[in-house]
């Protein structure tokens, strides 16, 4: 059992990094090398201004990896890159398909690709639509409020989003309803950590071309990501059964002949 | 045959319990390591890639 389901997660998402790293390459990455210029040509105005408060808290706390930690290791521009994003996709691909099997099979749910569909679609809605509702994708070199607490809320929403979305279409009952929508709203209710005054260089269209484009690509990736996962558990599920109709069928006409 | 097949490939409750859970842990934690790990050198690795997947990144 145990292995068919990492056999699935794996195909899948392999399958869903492949797409969404071949989107992000021409839709995404274009737009992230684009706000880096911004971000480092406002860098050194920064500290030449000597604005010590929070413009230069901001470039600190936003751009350790950019341009502030020198020591620490990056890939280089160009293909490694490209294929570190690869990478991380395909992990976090593997990651939530087997996230997804765990959650159908602890469902009862049989993994046919309409459900396997229906469920990554829901993992869309949970891990990335509703995240972005109050933290909308940003670029490198805009403003935000401290990690740890943006990333507190994202798992809060994506979780409560889940339960809420588990609760409405699984549990037939007006109480399991109510729950459920307020599972997905109170992470909105209770609102984002947002940065008090987050000034950015980077101009609102890109800003707003690559949030709409995240989205884009994100849904690419759970769609491919479900279908993957129902196309793969579907066939090693007839060829479980075609060998052994052959192994069974094998073994009448031995004892046919005997 | 179809109750003989049928058992061949379904799995007992134990068994998906074991897969249901092994499958959530290492999930979670794959999700982890390529989303919201913060150690400096997994943080370069996949930048791009929480970029554009929208986990909270800088």
């Amino acid at each position: 059992m145990i292995l068919r389901v990492l056999k699935a997660a794996l195909v899948a998402g392999f399958l869903a990094a492949c797409v969404a790293a071949t989107l992000q390459t021409f839709l995404t990455s274009p737009l992230i090398l684009q706000a880096e210029t911004y971000e480092k040509a406002a860098a050194p105005e920064a500290h030449a201004a000597g604005l010590g408060g929070l413009l230069h808290l901001a470039h600190v706390q936003h751009a350790p990896s950019d341009s502030a930690d020198e020591s620490a290791w990056e890939p280089s521009e160009g293909f490694p890159r490209i294929a570190f994003t690869a990478l991380a996709t395909l992990v976090s691909g593997v990651g939530y398909a087997l996230i997804l099997a765990a959650l159908i099979l602890a469902a009862g749910r049989r993994f046919d690709m309409q459900t396997t569909l229906r469920w990554a679609i829901g993992g869309f809605l949970a891990a990335s639509l509703a995240p972005a509702v109050g933290l909308p994708p940003e670029l490198p070199g805009m403003g935000g409020a401290h990690l740890a607490e943006r990333q507190i809320w994202w798992i809060c929403t994506a979780a409560g989003t889940a339960l809420g979305l588990y609760l409405i279409t699984n549990v037939r009952h007006h109480a399991a309803i109510g729950i459920g929508i307020l599972a997905i709203v109170l992470p909105h209710l209770i609102g984002a950590p947002h940065a008090e005054a987050a000034a950015s260089d980077v101009p609102a269209v890109l800003a707003a071309q690559f949030a709409a484009r995240s989205l884009a690509v994100a849904f690419a990736f759970w769609a491919t990501l479900g279908l993957g996962l129902g196309w793969y558990w579907t066939r090693q599920e007839d060829r479980t059964r075609s060998g052994f109709l052959t192994q069974a069928a094998s073994v009448t006409g031995e004892r046919k002949a005997v | 045959m179809s109750t003989l097949t049928n058992q061949a490939y379904a799995a007992t409750p134990s068994q998906r319990l074991v897969a249901i859970l092994i499958a959530a842990t290492f999930g979670l934690a794959l999700v982890f390591i390529s989303g919201f790990a913060s150690p400096e050198t997994i943080h370069n690795a996949a930048h791009d890639w929480r970029h554009s997947h929208n986990f909270p990144c800088h």
